[in-house]
């Protein structure tokens, strides 16, 4: 960001002056103030979720965001109340931008109830592994860094419960609580391999968790509805 | 529990010092269910457990000390109930060895909803330190559930993901549940818990017919 704005700068100066000794420009960029701000806020949160994957939410200081966001410490609490508010923003923003991603994946997948729980598996798996520290603060470090931080687990888990069942079998006679044992079993597999530090070692098993994921409803889902188990 | 008679009455200090350490932590275990971790003080867990505070300082360095001490003491008799009740089946097919087990973990749960809450709830929200001995319990179950466990149906391989899958989910249903003030109705999940853990390996149709079979 910041070369980028150096560069924008050097530009401006070199373009020529106007005609009619007109007043000269300034010669930084006018950026719109409110895409620096944003563009700073998001910098901010990048940093923490950076730094909370890196050593954890507990070890991570306010000094660190700092220094790894390149910005004031004035400008970061003039953007949040303090440290949590921040991993908050972070665990907040990597959970809507994978679920709609993942929603958007189902809604593409098409009629095929077993399709769309595939694009959805798949496109979940894939945004862990492009993104190994959003991952690991939202299967990990959410989980226990803070009582608020635990409930927006909690929260982004039940809403993966109700993707499911919206994408599962619908009156197939699944008993009601499978969608919740399945991503509960799920996010477990993934929090392991999260922790181990592997979130492309996540994609390897998207099959097996295809499987699991698949085949309690296709005992019960209309004939012809789902796939067979891959052999 | 009880707590001990006063003055003389000829029991060892060792016996004492045990017993006082198991009502601390019946304690503690009691406390967290009612007013949560953060309200939790070493003067509540004393008062429950009619012990002094100076004589908690002498079992507990601090509150948190107690609290691995109880996690540990509640896992331990979690653990206790569901190796009983496999071992119980040993001889049995492995369907009826995890039926055994998951009975028998949804009856002890139910009927301790406070130490349902501290492993599986408070495990998962009180810091890092504690979650570290809430996975570790959750694989300790694995093998119980791995060994002796058919192929699928169809003859493929159940995948390895599968077992801790399973387990994972049961774990993380049965906390939803106790987290959501329903740990006293756990066992009316019996049919679910069983058939998500049998499924994988037995098919929906078979899994049912085993239930059915109660």
């Amino acid at each position: 960001m910041r070369a980028f704005l150096d560069t924008a700068a050097i530009l401006q100066a070199m373009l020529p002056l106007p005609a009619g000794g007109a007043q000269l420009k300034p010669t930084r960029p006018a950026l719109p103030k409110e895409f620096v701000a944003s563009r700073k806020r998001r910098r901010i949160v990048d940093a923490m979720t950076e730094l909370s994957a890196e050593k954890g939410y507990g070890a991570t200081k306010i000094a660190d965001v700092v220094r790894r966001a390149g910005v004031a410490r004035k400008t970061l609490y003039d953007n949040f109340g303090g440290k949590e508010e921040i991993f908050l923003a972070a665990v907040d923003a990597a959970i809507e931008e994978s679920l709609d991603r993942v929603e958007a994946a189902c809604a593409a997948a098409g009629d095929g109830w077993s399709d769309r729980v595939a694009a959805g598996l798949q496109t979940f798996l894939a945004y862990l592994a492009e993104n190994p520290a959003a991952a690991k603060i939202c299967l990990v470090e959410a989980i226990s860094a803070t009582p608020t931080s635990s409930a927006r687990y909690r929260e982004a888990t039940q809403r993966f419960v109700d993707l499911l069942t919206r994408n599962a079998p619908s009156g197939a006679g699944a008993s009601d609580t499978t969608a919740e044992s399945l991503v509960g079993g799920v996010a477990w597999i993934l929090h392991q391999q999260v922790r181990q530090g592997g979130t492309d070692r996540a994609l390897d098993l998207t099959p097996q968790l295809l499987d699991f994921i698949l085949f309690p409803y296709q005992g019960v889902a209309e004939p012809g509805s789902g796939t067979g188990r891959r052999k | 529990m009880e707590r001990l008679p006063r003055g003389r009455h000829g029991l060892s200090p060792e016996f004492v010092a045990q017993n006082q350490r198991e009502r601390l932590i019946a304690g503690l275990t009691g406390v967290l269910y009612e007013v949560g971790y953060q309200k939790t003080t070493v003067s509540l867990i004393g008062k429950r457990a009619a012990v002094s505070k100076s004589d908690f300082y002498k079992h507990f360095r601090s509150k948190d000390d107690c609290f691995f001490a109880a996690y540990e003491a509640a896992i331990e008799r979690i653990r206790t109930q569901v190796v009983t009740a496999c071992a119980g089946h040993e001889e049995a097919e492995w369907p009826l060895r995890v039926r055994g087990g998951i009975s028998a973990l949804l009856t002890f749960l139910a009927g301790d909803p406070a130490v349902a809450s501290l492993s599986l709830v408070e495990g998962l929200r009180a810091g890092r330190g504690v979650y570290d001995r809430y996975q570790a319990a959750i694989e300790s179950f694995i093998p119980n559930l791995r060994q002796g466990a058919p192929r699928a149906p169809d003859g493929a391989r159940v995948p390895v993901a599968t077992d801790e899958a399973v387990v994972g989910g049961i774990a993380s249903l049965l906390g939803r549940r106790v987290l959501a003030g329903e740990a006293e109705r756990i066992e009316e999940l019996l049919p679910d818990v069983l058939e998500f853990a049998l499924t994988p390996y037995l098919g929906t149709a078979e899994a049912r017919r085993i239930i059915s079979a109660g």
